[in-house]
């Protein structure tokens, strides 16, 4: 049941994306909205704000995890439109480790500024 | 009697796109992928902006900033931001209809048939009253210079 | 168009036979209509008048053998049961089902969907060997159980929904939503304990995943199966069975028949008196 543990993923890391990214975009741009309902943004991406924003462990926290799932969720939707237009066996091979890859070495640079930025 | 070898007659990927007089949720599923698509371009580069010019300090911040400042790049992050907002509500809207929920039961097939997705039409409805009024909500803060 | 009035439709048609020509080209007759006259109607008039080379596949001609799916003015229906007026013109395209080999003119190789079809096990699979080998009784089945799969027993593979399908259009190797309905009418049918057996058949890389409720496969069956509401009721059973949740509901019982026959009633008198 590999397959369908893997799209069942593919639909929880979806939910999760809904509601960090919402939260992210919303942060970043609606700060008038925001701030009728009593939530100060302090410009969100000017440098003071955003380094401020490092510094706090929950932000960071956000970041990781929407950095993951949103890994998760797209590269394993970008294999299931190439093993759709490319039905072998070796290519599927190919495909999953290539996008692990890609998605392990994405992740670890990406992580790697919110953690750095976390302790300065 | 040599072997004839019969002709290939898949759509391919045009076949993705059009491949007849179909309904509304054929479309749907298009777009959906390309917003994905779409979508994860744009993180890739989000991930560099926000990494190696983050680190980089103050200086090439605030210079990278001005340059978004741009209104074509605006325009550009407004796309990004409507093709999240599709991509998120239809994923929704597909999570709860691939798993079950809003399909309805099996029905004793009458002519003239409407199947279980025509039924449901009126949520689809819903969903792209809800996309259309965050694509305004978020056009005001964009386009339009902020609330 | 009133009865007496006869149009003049033009059918355009796309021909090929491989042993002559080496790309497909279109054909135009022109055929007598009248009201009430099918597509098939005419392309037995072409083949019998006009031109005896055509080639279709035909048999009831009342929508129950699945024979005649072709694509007609860019959609897929079932010839036999399309009348010529519901188009509202005078020219028809017609072409072969999209997504199968063609093998002439308006023939495709159907035998790979044949071949999927089998590989999802449609038939009823029970633990019991000797019982399915020497039936001694019967399955206790109620008619709430039976509308649970009903609708997509009617299947007549056709083939119309793999030509509507956007995933089959690039993935040779999708299952398609034929077997995948027919998977779950199996699964779904309580007299069978075989789901075990036909999961991983569909769980692979080119199965039931695949399929992201496009939807073109239920508004193109011309029996009103509705394949895609089968298909995403598999995937929720697939999702319960992988995670755990959801009730198992036990098969259906055997029930041996009566060995008591209710008595005779006598024959009840006319109640009209004849002449005596």
């Amino acid at each position: 049941m590999r397959n369908t543990y893997l799209w069942f993923i593919q639909l929880v890391t979806g939910v999760l994306i809904a509601v960090l990214a919402g939260i992210h975009t919303v942060w970043m741009h609606l700060d008038a909205i925001l701030g009728f309902f009593g939530v100060d943004v302090r410009e969100a991406t000017a440098w003071h704000s955003m380094i401020e924003r490092s510094r706090e462990a929950i932000w960071a926290g956000i970041y990781i995890a929407l950095l993951v799932v949103v890994l998760y969720h797209g590269l394993n939707g970008l294999r299931n439109i190439i093993l759709e237009l490319t039905p072998s066996a070796r290519t599927e091979r190919i495909v999953t480790r290539a996008i692990i890859a890609f998605g392990i070495i994405i992740f670890i640079w990406s992580a790697y500024v919110p953690i750095l930025l976390l302790s300065t | 009697m040599r072997q004839i070898q019969p002709r290939q007659n898949h759509l391919g990927i045009s076949g993705w796109i059009w491949a007849g007089n179909y309904k509304l949720e054929r479309y749907l599923y298009i777009l959906h992928r390309v917003t994905g698509l779409g979508i994860l371009l744009f993180l890739l580069i989000h991930l560099t902006m926000t990494t190696v010019f983050r680190i980089q300090g103050k200086d090439v911040w605030e210079a990278t900033m001005n340059i978004l400042h741009n209104p074509w790049f605006k325009f550009g992050e407004y796309l990004v931001v409507v093709a999240l907002i599709y991509h998120a509500l239809n994923g929704l809207r597909l999570i709860l209809q691939e798993l079950g929920f809003l399909m309805g039961k099996p029905i004793p097939p009458i002519y003239p048939y409407r199947d279980s997705l025509r039924k449901k039409r009126p949520w689809t409805m819903a969903m792209i009253g809800i996309i259309l009024i965050l694509c305004l909500v978020f056009f005001y803060d964009f386009i339009a210079g902020g609330w | 168009m009133d009865k007496e009035k006869n149009e003049q439709i033009t059918f355009r048609i796309q021909r090929y036979n491989p042993e002559k020509n080496s790309q497909p080209h279109f054909q135009e007759f022109v055929v007598t209509s009248s009201r009430g006259m099918t597509v098939l109607d005419g392309l037995i008039y072409i083949k019998e008048n006009l031109d005896s080379t055509l080639a279709f596949r035909t048999s009831c001609r009342m929508a129950i053998c699945g024979s005649c799916g072709m694509l007609i003015n860019n959609y897929p229906h079932l010839a036999c049961h399309t009348q010529i007026e519901e188009f509202h013109s005078s020219r028809l395209t017609i072409k072969p089902l999209p997504n199968l080999t063609i093998i002439k003119d308006l023939v495709v190789d159907l035998a790979p969907f044949f071949e999927t079809h089998k590989a999802i096990k449609p038939y009823i699979l029970r633990h019991d060997g000797t019982e399915m080998d020497k039936p001694t009784a019967e399955f206790a089945q109620s008619p709430q159980s039976l509308e649970a799969f009903l609708q997509f027993t009617y299947c007549i593979k056709c083939g119309i929904c793999i030509s509507a399908c956007p995933t089959s259009a690039s993935d040779k190797l999708f299952t398609g939503p034929q077997a995948l309905a027919q998977c779950y009418r199996y699964c779904a049918d309580n007299r069978d304990e075989g789901e075990i057996e036909r999961f991983p058949v569909v769980d692979t890389d080119h199965g039931v995943w695949h399929c992201h409720l496009a939807g073109a496969c239920s508004d193109a069956c011309p029996k009103g199966l509705d394949p895609a509401l089968a298909i995403q009721l598999l995937k929720r059973r697939m999702v319960s069975q992988a995670i755990g949740l959801g009730k198992k509901e036990p098969p259906a019982r055997i029930v041996p028949p009566p060995t008591q026959t209710k008595p005779k009633v006598p024959f009840p008198d006319f109640t009209v008196k004849g002449n005596k």
